[in-house]
């Protein structure tokens, strides 16, 4: 049995502008040691999903409605608040996008490091300093004995979230879940933070969900992908089924939007639109008013169901357009590029 | 140093070993200077008319700073500027608002960067009031549509306000703002990098289709050197203040010279997992040196992994022309000179 297992995960969010679908029937799983990305654009629902996990989302106006979350063989959905705080920090870490904002900045790091440890073990100051110092050079931080005096201003962003990865990963958790970890970094910080990450995986085992909007990072990192789109998932698979063999129109339309793969001189290829207003309901595909496949069917029906392939390849069923085409031949010449992008912007629901 | 730069009478934007020095001041008590930060530390360079220059670097690099001092937000402490033929640099502070009206800025963040409280109509009236003072009401209305147009907006929405609109259609109203009082010279920082990846192509899209129609001049900043490829024409890279290779964008993306281009390059994460599997990445060590304490001699030299001899530890290479048009650092340990 895997060590994470989601299945019919809902989280919506009661706001004034009504009910904003979030997260919508999000199933997946994650084994030890293993590294599952989780990619889509903003608002696609994935911070949420993590959230909702260590449950973390604001109640209200958010609400868990329905799902379950196994782990290690006991639901995360329905545990107490007393159970959760056992572990929040001590079994599964998180760690945020951004580093300046998710330190104290009052004290200095060797308190909140010492404290990670202390309010989940038994551990005198002297041993969990120790501990600490030991983690900071782990991750490459240098001159761990002294920096560890420090406050969090005297570090730079990439110092910084690697005193977040120190913290995340002291108490030896089980699951790590790093939303966006390397979105404020440089390129350069950003591969030295997702090698540390790696490093620590493979010498602990521990099981990694990431979550982030940059494919490049996935391709590079992910065992397991799942992208996500209005709150739902429309394909997931082994990194390499999601890369070459991608079946769902969005991934493909995803993957065909980014520029390093493109020739320079050609336009690039867009997604005509905006995301959908997740406050009002969708009825069939949701990404069916995008989808730049030939549309064979109106959007009616119900929600696509996901279909397994049998190999661990799962998409969300696209009964409407014809995705057999492959997807420079569906493209107009000049599709999208002046198209009067929507007539209102989508209502910023409460997927922060 | 000197050969990398254009004839300031003929060329359109030329700096010449430009400077950018914050002076940090005194101690109060110990009355001991707290030092200065060199941002911006002798770059000379030439801007093309009608071409894209890419300018990429990491944080802190010096990038942003070097695009307010050419735009005489920020005087240059030492060097000069000169902007087609005119020297920039020696007009005075009281003459330099009517300068500034050639250049035009888009930012980052199109949520701070719109007053919330001016319609889209407002925000480009004004703008285009710079140019055009005398310009009654339906001619503005006229103008601003034709611009909405232009940046793929539907003009009936001239009357709406910032935050009715998307962060990609609110990032066309500030390329519509840049555009507005025809600016000789366009310097984006960052347009795309707060947007989304199915929209930051549309942007890019776009920017590209108004430099084709329009001919507009512009310095293209940022971080990401996969979209500054598609972009530019040429790419700058700069790290600490200063620029350490040069040369078209072809040339900078596929065959990099500074050792510090190849670990950028190295760095940017291929969304292809069997290519990512089978490349070696080029990981550099630590993070960039404070401006305030720059290393002397080869600003790259305690982060290469190429071991630096002591001249070139103490005495800055100059800019060397290593292929035709394509310029890189001086420095035989960060850049491999062709055989």
């Amino acid at each position: 049995m895997a060590l994470l297992e989601v299945s019919g995960l809902t989280t919506h969010f009661h706001t004034r502008n009504g009910v904003v679908r979030a997260v919508d029937g999000v199933s997946f799983s994650v084994d030890r040691g293993e590294t599952l990305g989780i990619v889509g654009e903003s608002g696609s629902g994935k911070s949420v999903t993590c959230y909702s996990l260590l449950r973390l989302i604001p109640e209200p106006p958010g609400r868990i409605e329905s799902g379950t979350a196994m782990f290690d063989g006991q639901d995360l959905l329905q545990m107490t608040q007393a159970q959760l705080r056992q572990v929040r920090g001590k079994r599964i870490s998180m760690i945020f996008q951004d580093p300046m904002t998710s330190l104290n900045p009052y004290l200095r790091i060797s308190t909140q490091l010492v404290e990670a440890l202390q309010v989940h073990s038994d551990i005198d100051d002297k041993a969990a300093l120790a501990k600490a110092i030991a983690a900071l050079e782990e991750v490459g931080i240098p001159e761990a004995s002294r920096r560890v005096r420090s406050y969090p201003h005297e570090f730079s962003g990439g110092m910084r979230q690697r005193v977040m990865i120190a913290m995340a990963l002291i108490t030896d958790p089980d699951l790590l879940i790093a939303d966006e970890p390397t979105t404020a970094l440089d390129v350069t910080v950003q591969a030295q933070i997702l090698e540390i990450i790696r490093q620590r995986q493979e010498k602990l085992g521990t099981a990694v969900i990431l979550v982030t909007h940059d494919l490049g990072v996935v391709a590079g990192t992910c065992d397991k992908v799942n992208v996500m789109y209005a709150g739902r998932i429309m394909e997931s698979g082994t990194a390499e089924q999601v890369f070459y063999e991608a079946r769902h129109p969005y991934t493909r339309a995803l993957q065909k939007t980014i520029p390093s793969l493109q020739k320079k001189g050609q336009k690039l290829f867009t997604i005509p639109g905006l995301p959908p207003d997740l406050a009002k309901p969708i009825t069939g595909c949701a990404f069916y008013p995008r989808c730049p496949y030939p549309k064979v069917a109106g959007p009616v029906g119900d929600v696509p169901v996901l279909r397994d392939l049998g190999n661990g390849h799962c998409h969300a069923e696209c009964h409407f357009c014809d995705s057999t085409a492959p997807i420079e031949s569906v493209l107009p010449e000049d599709l999208a590029e002046d198209a009067v992008v929507g007539d209102a912007a989508p209502a910023e629901g409460g997927a922060a | 140093m000197s050969a990398a730069i254009g004839d300031p009478a003929t060329d359109f934007l030329v700096l010449q070993d430009v400077r950018t020095h914050f002076d940090l001041g005194r101690d109060f008590l110990t009355r001991q200077s707290k030092g200065v930060v060199k941002a911006v530390d002798g770059v000379s360079l030439t801007v093309r008319k009608g071409e894209v220059l890419g300018l990429v670097g990491e944080s802190g690099c010096g990038k942003s700073t070097l695009s307010r001092t050419i735009m005489q937000l920020i005087r240059p402490t030492s060097g000069q500027i000169w902007l087609e033929g005119e020297e920039l640099s020696a007009i005075s502070d009281q003459d330099i608002r009517e300068t500034r009206k050639n250049f035009q800025m888009i930012f980052q963040d199109p949520y701070a960067s719109l007053n919330p409280r001016m319609t889209v109509m407002d925000t480009l009236a004004e703008a285009i009031r710079t140019r055009h003072p005398g310009l009654n009401a339906e001619e503005m209305r006229g103008r601003v549509s034709d611009l909405l147009r232009t940046v793929g907006l539907n003009p009936v929405q001239m009357k709406r306000y910032p935050h009715e609109f998307s962060g990609g259609q609110r990032q066309r109203i500030a390329i519509a703002r840049a555009l507005a009082p025809e600016p000789k010279l366009i310097i984006a920082d960052e347009p795309v990098s707060a947007l989304d990846v199915s929209i930051q192509s549309q942007i890019l899209n776009l920017l590209k289709r108004l430099v084709r129609e329009m001919g507009l001049t512009m310095i293209f900043i940022s971080h990401d050197l996969s979209v500054v490829r598609y972009v530019a024409d040429r790419i700058a890279v700069m790290y600490l203040g200063h620029i350490i290779e040069l040369g078209s964008a072809e040339a900078v993306v596929d065959k990099p010279l500074h050792i510090y281009t190849k670990a950028l390059m190295s760095a940017i994460p291929l969304p292809d997992p069997r290519a990512e599997k089978a490349r070696t990445r080029i990981i550099l060590p630590g993070d960039l040196p404070s401006p305030l304490n720059p290393p002397s001699g080869c600003v790259f030299w305690p982060r290469s992994p190429v071991e630096h001899d002591e001249r070139l530890k103490t005495v800055p290479p100059g800019f060397a022309e290593v292929y035709p048009d394509h310029w890189a650092a001086d420095c035989p340990f960060c850049v491999e000179k062709p055989a």
